[in-house]
């Protein structure tokens, strides 16, 4: 029978792999809302082109950022 | 034999914008026009500048962009407040101390990235979703999701009837509303939902139809 130590470590373990997991499909989110605004920006110029890119980019690097101090700290 | 008394020549009161003469200014002078504006963030932009559009002519001219009233993003706009400020005022009130530090501050980046994407998809919503009212057609840029466009056009002779429909108090205290249109294209019905100043926009629509008839009469359609 396993003890608590070992309990809680697998535990640990299978809450950091979910977590990674959920990141990894943010990234692609993230990624998805890159494409889009390209694609949204490709269709309309209206102004605001550049701001609206950069802030996809930000989003998505940070994401990737999240989920790297999330494999670290966890 | 002079005129004992003259009258004065009558100032129009209409508010409508005259189109036919307000094409032929030169750029500079159409920034004087009232409803133009250079704020990208305009919900009415009367002779937008420096716009353009996937199956824009080189010939034609864009007349209105229109998005919906900026009243409309209050919904969204409180949301986001409220997911931003929520585990800062639990955090104040210690209702997350019980939660290891690895796990709150994984589970802050989290909450705060995804604030930040709802936040960014309901802007770049209200931001495209636009209706643009050119000197030939009109246009309903949709966004609908993250991957569904649809962009429906449809000539200014096709033009069979504009309905203008202002319904509620914030409606009529915020001067927005719905301007529907009928069309004989392949799509019966364009909705221009929730735009400022509707009667203006149907004024802008009556003029152009006008306009666009009398250009077959002379043969000048392109």
């Amino acid at each position: 029978m396993p003890g608590f130590a070992e309990l809680s470590s697998g535990l640990d373990f299978i809450f950091k792999a979910v977590v990674s997991v959920a990141f990894v499909f943010y990234i692609i989110f993230a990624f998805v809302i890159v494409k889009q605004v390209t694609k949204m920006t490709d269709t309309l110029e209206v102004g605001l082109e550049g701001l609206l890119k950069a802030l996809a980019w930000l989003h998505f690097l940070t994401a990737i950022g999240a989920f790297a101090v999330a494999f670290l700290v966890l | 034999m002079p005129d004992v008394f003259v009258n004065k020549p009558k100032k129009s009161k209409s508010q409508h914008p005259n189109v036919t003469k307000h094409k032929r200014l030169k750029g500079l002078e159409k920034h004087a026009l009232p409803g133009h504006t250079k704020n990208p963030l305009a919900a009415y932009c009367y002779f937008p500048d420096h716009v353009n559009f996937v199956g824009a002519d080189n010939e034609e001219k864009i007349i209105l962009l229109l998005r919906r009233h900026p009243i409309t993003n209050l919904g969204w706009i409180v949301t986001s407040m409220l997911l931003i400020t929520t585990p800062i005022v639990l955090l104040l009130f210690g209702f997350l101390s019980g939660i290891p530090q690895d796990f709150l501050l994984v589970g802050l980046l989290f909450w705060y990235l995804i604030t930040f994407a709802f936040t960014l998809e309901q802007f770049l919503s209200w931001f495209f979703n636009v209706y643009i009212i050119t000197d030939e057609r009109i246009f309903d840029v949709d966004f609908v999701n993250l991957v569904y466009r649809e962009i429906t056009d449809a000539n200014l002779d096709q033009i069979q009837d504009v309905t203008v429909r202002v319904g509620s108090v914030i409606r009529t205290l915020f001067d927005f509303g719905d301007v529907n249109i009928q069309t004989a294209a392949a799509v019966a019905e364009i909705d221009f939902e929730a735009v400022p100043s509707p009667d203006r926009v149907a004024q802008v629509l009556r003029e152009l139809r006008v306009e666009e008839e009398i250009e077959k009469i002379e043969g000048r359609v392109r």
